[in-house]
């Protein structure tokens, strides 16, 4: 056990990239090209390191609880670390480790690629940070800090699209953590404390209707839920996530659509038990319905290769709160597939995007119209695609199926039937939707200018195929995904535990 | 006898297994015939017509218009309205608030 | 008190007037100020405490501590404010720079004109 390892897993990517610039200037001093990639790969692994560290204690039970300063809770900031928490670090770790390897190559004609890894390594923090936290203040100041840099990655190319989607992403999301302040705000008035697991302990009083509960905590709730549902990008709170993962450098959009739905979901897993105990499960169910249908049934209609894979990433964070959500209806095989299909998600999503990408590097369009026929030239990534898709539309034996399943299940045993039938047919129709995608770009007719592509470069190639492999396992042996998804789901449901653990242990 | 067909690994295995039997058939009927693709064979039958290959691509907005007469009341009301506008996406989080608003105080009064 | 809670939902309501109903993108930056300075305002008050006295441990109240912090104003809030007021600079000089590129890009700042990304 590396001593100080929850600090670590946040402070080393900070301070990578507030030192990427210098890095930057000394690789153009002494002429070395690829300096600043090879340092963020460096950072990305060291992350990954620590977290993995930390992964097997917490997974026997143990809540890691680290006081910064000394100071203990609920008077210092701590950081809590429990199954949930390491679910969501080693997919943040991991799957950024691959998006940076992947970067490497795909931004190579870029002139200031240090302020690219500045920037991504600064999104990479606050994503760490808002999932290891234990105080909700901290979480809001690092939510700004992932939100801030998303704005001016999205915006990086500066292009006319891209500033139009930076422009409305950047106003819908501080409208979002503008409400979630708010309601901090609230919340502090009527508690006095800022620390989750004090939060919990004081608002265990309203839990199950003992006491009736008072507006201003009512208000707060809807203002919480508001803002995290913005980050989540469900329905109705949708709309920036389209533009943005089309106009943004392909690495972005498989960050964003990866690592970044971790957080959103880690606090729509907390919501319902952690810091508020009140119900929103009928919040969680209907929004995830709606998402998923409204999601499919725009992607169906759309003819920019990204902009459809944005829709499907609503569609699918869909069926991630739908699954959550029949958790708090009873079903626990509910939430364990919501918090399984997250893992999956962020793997098979950032496949896919990666191959947009790949084809997009080599082609320079990413419209379906002007691509076809480009199986013959890039067969690895038409092979890495076929498999995301198979996998995104829950064909056994890939992973996608496994999660699928088992919030079909958790509809029928919460007894909601008609949800697993809305599931199917979402299913279905995205199955669909990606049979014309695949149709489009890599079988039929190769138009001539397309006739010299070559495949992609290897560097590209590398991350897609550990992606596509861990597909593959944990679809032809779920109990690996079980293993990590089971403590997760017992962590988010345990909250008198996770209370006991930061406050009792002092 | 169910659970042993129905373990995942023993799936795959069947799959695999019958799709190299699928390939072995495959090279089998390649050597008994041997296959001579010439540009003329390959090329999309139009009956007798030249046709340029950027011509054979299917329109990507209109690939699954059936589905798009299915879901009718979808495809007039919602499609259109996203209008692209950021004051319509903001008042939509703000009618959304309100309506979680709502739904949070009668669910928990 | 309750005068600066007034104010300061006042001020949220007119930012989110801003925000839904003006047609210029500066305009609309400065919706986001004002409503995030009403949110200022709420967190400020809430931690006042009538007739107290600023947090600072002196010379002379260091030998009294219960009874300075029985008349002291609450400073948690006041932190709070000023980490919050940091991150607002940073929206709006990010918001500023994009309304220039905007500008560059489309010669018009009006929000509604800024649709080529649709549907």
């Amino acid at each position: 056990m590396i001593a100080h390892a929850p600090i670590l897993a946040i402070v080393l990517p900070l301070f990578a990239a507030f030192l990427m610039p210098l890095v930057g200037l000394l690789s153009r001093r002494y002429n070395v090209p690829k300096a600043c990639d090879w340092f963020a790969i460096a950072t990305m692994i060291g992350t990954l390191l620590i977290v993995a560290d930390m992964a097997p204690s917490v997974w026997n039970g143990q809540i890691l609880v680290y006081k910064l300063g000394g100071w203990s809770p609920p008077w210092g900031i701590n950081l809590a670390i429990d199954g949930l928490s390491i679910q969501m670090a080693l997919m943040i770790a991991g799957l950024g480790t691959l998006v940076i390897i992947y970067s490497a190559a795909y931004m190579q004609r870029e002139t200031r690629r240090d302020l690219f890894y500045a920037l991504t390594l600064l999104a990479i923090t606050g994503m760490m940070g808002i999932v290891l936290t234990g105080d909700i203040f901290n979480f809001y100041v690092f939510l700004e800090i992932m939100s801030v840099s998303s704005y001016a990655l999205i915006a990086f190319k500066r292009d006319s699209n891209a500033i139009e989607a930076g422009i409305k992403y950047l106003f819908i999301g501080s409208l979002g953590t503008s409400l979630i302040l708010l309601s901090i705000t609230m919340l502090y008035s009527f508690v006095g404390s800022l620390n989750i697991a004090d939060l919990g302990a004081k608002l265990a009083a309203y839990r199950d209707g003992a006491l009736p509960v008072p507006t201003i905590l009512i208000a707060s709730l809807a203002l919480f839920v508001t803002g995290v549902m913005i980050k989540v990008a469900v329905v109705p709170f949708h709309t920036w996530l389209a533009d943005a993962f089309t106009a943004a450098p392909t690495a972005i959009s498989a960050l964003l659509a990866g690592p970044g739905a971790v957080v959103g979901i880690y606090w729509v897993a907390r919501l319902p038990y952690l810091p508020f105990g009140l119900p929103v499960g009928i919040i969680l169910v209907s929004l995830g319905l709606l998402s998923m249908i409204v999601g499919v049934l725009m992607a169906l209609t759309q003819h920019d290769f990204k902009r459809m894979l944005a829709y499907h990433v609503i569609s699918q964070k869909g069926y991630m709160v739908l699954g959550i959500g029949l958790g708090t209806l009873g079903s626990v095989l509910g939430a364990q597939g919501g918090l399984f299909h997250l893992l999956n998600h962020s793997t098979y999503k950032c496949l896919l995007f990666m191959c947009a990408g790949a084809v997009l590097f080599r082609t320079g369009s990413q419209k379906f119209d002007e691509l076809g026929g480009l199986g013959k030239n890039m067969p690895m990534t038409a092979l890495m695609f076929l498999i995301g898709a198979l996998a995104i539309s829950g064909i056994p034996p890939l992973n996608g199926f496994v999660s699928k399943y088992a919030i079909y299940l958790g509809g029928v045993e919460a007894g909601l039937p008609i949800v697993t039938a809305i599931a199917v047919l979402v299913s279905a129709l995205t199955f669909a939707s990606f049979f014309k995608a695949f149709s489009s770009v890599f079988l039929g007719q190769r138009p001539e200018r397309l006739r010299e592509t070559q495949e992609a470069p290897n560097m590209m190639l590398f991350p897609m195929l550990v992606m596509a492999v861990v597909c593959i396992v944990i679809g032809l042996l779920p109990a690996l995904g079980f293993n990590i998804v089971g403590p997760a789901q017992a962590a988010a449901e345990n909250s008198a535990g996770y209370i006991g653990h930061v406050i009792g242990g002092i | 006898m169910v659970e042993l067909i129905w373990d995942p690994i023993v799936a795959t295995a069947a799959i695999l297994l019958g799709s190299l039997v699928a390939y072995g058939l495959l090279r089998i009927g390649h050597k008994i015939s041997k296959p001579r693709p010439t540009s003329e064979k390959v090329k999309t039958y139009a009956c007798g017509e030249e046709l340029k290959p950027e011509e054979t691509h299917p329109d990507s907005e209109q690939f699954f218009s059936p589905i798009r007469r299915v879901f009718k009341p979808f495809y007039r009301y919602i499609q259109p309205a996203h209008t692209g506008a950021l004051n319509t996406y903001l008042l939509w989080v703000v009618v959304g608030f309100v309506i979680i608003l709502v739904i949070i105080l009668l669910t928990v009064r | 008190m309750s005068f600066n809670y007034t104010i300061a939902m006042l001020l949220i309501a007119l930012g989110f007037y801003c925000l839904l109903f003006k047609r210029n993108l500066i305009k609309l930056v400065i919706g986001l100020s004002v409503m995030t300075d009403g949110i200022h305002l709420f967190l400020i008050s809430m931690g006042y405490r009538t007739g107290g006295i600023a947090p600072i441990v002196t010379g002379e109240l260091s030998s009294n501590l219960p009874n300075f912090a029985s008349s002291a104003v609450d400073p948690l809030p006041q932190a709070l404010v000023l980490t919050s007021i940091v991150i607002n600079i940073c929206i709006t000089a990010l918001a500023l720079s994009l309304s220039i590129y905007a500008y560059r890009h489309y010669g018009t700042l009006d929000p509604s004109k800024l649709r080529r990304l649709r549907e």
